[in-house]
């Protein structure tokens, strides 16, 4: 097959819905509404995260769902806030109201400082809601035996983090990742810590399926030019990845001929 | 009538149903979400759902979030 044909042919598939484009982006800590919609349509996103909040009796909530929906945006509410499996399933069942799917991002991190899931409350979580029906996207530490755990529970795919959440450290557990992708039959989705479009082609490079990114696009100079960056990154990661990467030496292998022809002219 | 919204004490001039009560608090009927004694009532039972004295409602709206 040609690789052109290949490229196009290559689409995710994650429960009943096609992608086109790997990077999946975050809606949270953008400075205005405005600058959040115009970066998530750079990116050409499709799938965008929301939370879900008490509402505020005293005041009146920004809008923010009708350009996101008038924009085709597929929405994928998580349970951040969630301290339990408990917590994590009333979240989700009350997003599924607010956003009309049954897609979630099952998060689970009671420790406040480090954002860390919980991998117990969120296997417990994602068994619940995947048997109550849900597409269930759990986020979860890069730990290969907890995510094969969660693909048999019925998790559609897997989101292991790079780094703890808006880090913007980059991917520091490359190697669990990579044994995660080696072994995972469902998608693998690398989210949190991805600080720059570097990072998001690297996880691409190693096979990852697709990349959430949120911080990095929200809190850049420019979210719109970062967001069309980390776009630009991860096609071209997926892209190095499909056309299949050379393999590493330690030693020099020398990319011109080492023809003695210097000597021969003396 | 009395009853709890999101912790607040409330009273309702007269009977109403969950999503005359959405109107009524001037609150978005689109991405909220509405649980009575912290059980979810789907959007589709809104309408049949007429709330009682003492019911503990809590209204909860999509917001940006990653």
């Amino acid at each position: 097959m040609l690789f052109e044909e290949m490229k196009q042919q290559d689409q995710l598939i994650i429960g009943d819905k096609h992608f086109h484009s790997r990077l999946f982006t975050g809606t949270g800590k953008f400075n205005d509404q405005q600058t959040m919609v115009a970066a998530l349509k750079a990116s050409k996103s499709e799938l965008v995260t929301m939370a879900l909040k008490r509402v505020d009796m005293q005041h009146k909530d920004d809008d923010i769902l009708a350009p996101l929906i008038k924009n085709g945006m597929n929405l994928l509410p998580n349970t951040s806030g969630a301290r339990n499996a408990k917590e994590a399933v009333f979240a989700a069942e009350l997003a599924r109201e607010a956003l009309q799917t049954n897609w979630v991002k099952l998060e689970i991190h009671p420790d406040p400082k480090y954002l860390l899931p919980d991998p117990i409350e969120t296997l417990k979580a994602a068994e619940a809601l995947a048997n109550k029906g849900f597409i269930v996207l759990p986020y979860v530490h890069a730990d290969p035996v907890l995510c094969k755990h969660l693909e048999t529970a019925g998790c559609a795919a897997v989101m292991p983090l790079g780094a703890p959440i808006g880090s913007n450290k980059g991917i520091k557990t490359a190697e669990f990742l990579e044994i995660i992708i080696e072994q995972a039959n469902v998608p693998v989705i690398v989210d949190a810590g991805l600080g720059s479009p570097s990072h998001a082609a690297l996880a691409m490079e190693m096979g990852a399926d697709a990349v959430l990114v949120n911080t990095a696009i929200a809190v850049a100079g420019n979210p719109i030019a970062m967001s069309q960056a980390f776009a630009n990154a991860v096609q071209a990661g997926r892209q190095a990845y499909l056309a299949g990467l050379g393999g590493q030496s330690t030693e020099a292998v020398a990319s011109s001929p080492l023809t003695a022809f210097l000597e021969a002219s003396l | 009538m009395k009853i709890q919204v999101n912790e607040q004490a409330l009273i309702l001039p007269n009977s109403m149903n969950l999503e005359q009560l959405l109107v009524h608090l001037e609150k978005p009927l689109i991405g909220s979400a509405v649980a009575v004694n912290m059980q979810v009532i789907s959007r589709s039972e809104w309408t049949q759902y007429n709330i009682n004295e003492g019911d503990n409602i809590s209204l909860f709206q999509a917001i940006a979030g990653g």
